[in-house]
């Protein structure tokens, strides 16, 4: 076993659980390949390292003796430091944290600790995971795996960027408008942002609890599908979990896809840099090899989407910071601050509209939108990878048009609260981005069976290869 | 600089402008209140034609109706 890098999380506990690896190896060759990574992409806040080591040592003990237990048992791991684990301050990404440690785990840490994964760091995030580059004027940027003068996209940009190197098969991450979706696209890896509801956000830091989802960035599908399924389901910590039945996601990967209809709404996709636009034609071309069927279709006005979501968002934002913007706003970096302000100028009206408006907007884009179609594609980013110095706008007046440009083609979806796989472009050498499918409600278990598919034309890459 | 709550009570009923508890520069508050003006005119719009009835909870209602999973 010589390339741990390449073994997608579901392979390498099966390796571990043959005994092909023990976990010790496997844990100590990722936290050196996450050491490595961290001096490119500044993607740590906590390593972890005599704590991974030891968890890895009881895994290998308990295989031995025949009792380890769990679909990711011994299986390293790392996530975006933003979830709660017992007795310990989350980052959040910021100089201002909880002012005590944990009382429990997230409910997603927990049951990823249950199916055996060990978690050897926490996780570079932009500050409160409030922003869609990786810029991150408290704790510095994150950087690119693929060329370090590029953003690694944001909030959950070190996860990303440590899936991509290869120090680690999947991690955890949050998306409120485009959190998981940007940094997958921008590394060159997948995600899936699920159905609002359908992970359980108990002990994820909020940012707007109306919007805010919890994901998974990983190099392989099938990983996405193994976690989700560990991961997903009704909690009594989060009223607003769904109590939907949990598919077996990994079953229904080989479920055929040939003859489903993928949208593309012409109009909204033609805002794209022409580069871009050609992304989305070479993706759909390798869908039309698997026997997808390209088909019109059209959303509900763009811009009034973009409207709304930030309608949402932007109030909630600044009431989960009430307490802390009024007592300690110097302690804020300049865009975070800057953005967190804004929704105390919008009319609690406005934002009650929003709100109300929104089964209406679904529903809207449920019969009509997706009347034809089964899923619809998108850009993830309007343009091809930007670098940091291009998106270094700090909190100054160009803060709300820059940020709004990332974001274009992502924070609208968190409005619908629809499901979304974000998925590589063909590189052929050049730099990485993605698109992302967008579904029905709780139909994760297609959008997966489809990128299981394209990831046999498209197979997984790593940034820094061996 | 931490506003007191007297402070934030004073300034805020003080000449109607809002968020007067933030420590702002003008420009910034200027351009803050100019993106809420923004989508104000979006939320005056969609307002215009929102039912009575439509609710914050329809949002939930119709993700768990429309399930396809």
């Amino acid at each position: 076993m010589t390339d741990l890098a390449q073994l997608s999380a579901r392979a390498l506990a099966r390796a571990i659980r043959d005994k092909k690896v023990s976990s010790v190896e496997a844990t100590q060759e990722a936290i050196d390949r996450l050491r490595a990574c961290h001096e490119l992409t500044n993607c740590i806040i906590t390593l972890e390292a005599d704590d991974a080591l030891a968890a890895a040592r009881s895994v290998d003990a308990a295989i031995a003796a025949g009792t380890a237990a769990g679909p990711l048992a011994g299986v390293p791991l790392a996530h975006k430091d933003m979830f709660d684990r017992k007795g310990k301050i989350a980052s959040w990404g910021a100089k201002i944290r909880a002012d005590k440690p944990a009382a429990a785990d997230a409910t997603v840490i927990a049951r990823c600790r249950s199916a055996g994964a060990l978690q050897i760091a926490a996780l570079h995030l932009t500050e409160f995971a409030y922003g869609p580059t990786g810029h991150n004027y408290v704790l510095g940027h994150a950087r690119n795996p693929w060329d370090p003068t590029r953003i690694t996209g944001g909030s959950s940009g070190g996860t990303a960027a440590a899936v991509a190197y290869g120090a680690i098969p999947a991690g955890l991450g949050s998306d409120t408008g485009g959190s998981l979706r940007l940094p997958a696209a921008c590394c060159g890896v997948t995600s899936i942002k699920p159905t609002w509801g359908r992970i359980s956000r108990a002990g994820a830091m909020p940012l707007s609890p109306q919007l805010d989802t919890v994901g998974f960035i990983a190099r392989h599908v099938e990983d996405l599908a193994l976690m989700l399924g560990i991961a997903a389901g009704p909690d009594p910590r989060d009223p607003s979990a769904a109590a939907l039945p949990v598919p077996d996601y990994v079953a229904r990967l080989e479920e055929p896809v040939r003859g489903l209809r993928v949208g593309v709404d012409a109009k909204v996709v033609g805002e794209a840099h022409p580069d871009v636009q050609r992304m989305i034609e070479d993706v759909l071309a390798v869908l039309g090899r698997l026997g997808l069927e390209r088909s019109p279709c059209a959303f509900p006005d763009w811009q009034t989407l973009d409207h709304l979501v930030q309608l949402v968002q932007l109030p909630d934002a600044s009431a989960a910071h009430g307490a802390y913007l009024r007592a300690r706003p110097d302690d804020y970096g300049p865009q975070v601050r800057s953005r967190v302000e804004v929704g105390h100028f919008i009319p609690a009206v406005d934002h009650l509209t929003a709100l109300r408006a929104r089964g209406t907007y679904l529903q809207r884009t449920l019969d009509d939108t997706f009347k034809s179609i089964d899923i619809a594609i998108l850009p993830n980013l309007a343009d091809p990878l930007p670098t940091i110095a291009e998106l270094d706008v700090g909190g100054g007046p160009k803060v709300q048009a820059a940020m709004g440009r990332v974001v274009k083609y992502t924070r609208p979806i968190n409005y619908l609260g629809l499901p979304t796989l974000t998925l590589p472009i063909p590189r052929r050498g050049g730099l990485p981005n993605g698109i992302q499918l967008i579904g029905q409600p709780f139909a994760e278990a297609q959008l997966l069976a489809i990128g299981q598919a394209y990831q046999r034309e498209v197979p997984p890459e790593i940034a820094r290869p061996l | 600089m931490a506003a007191s709550p007297d402070d934030a009570a004073t300034n805020a009923s003080a000449d109607g402008e809002p968020a007067r508890y933030l420590h702002m520069p003008p420009e910034r508050r200027a351009l803050a209140k100019a993106h809420a003006a923004m989508l104000a005119q979006t939320a005056d719009r969609i307002a215009a034609a929102l039912p009575i009835g439509a609710d914050v909870d329809d949002f939930r209602r119709v993700l768990a109706a429309e399930a396809k999973p």
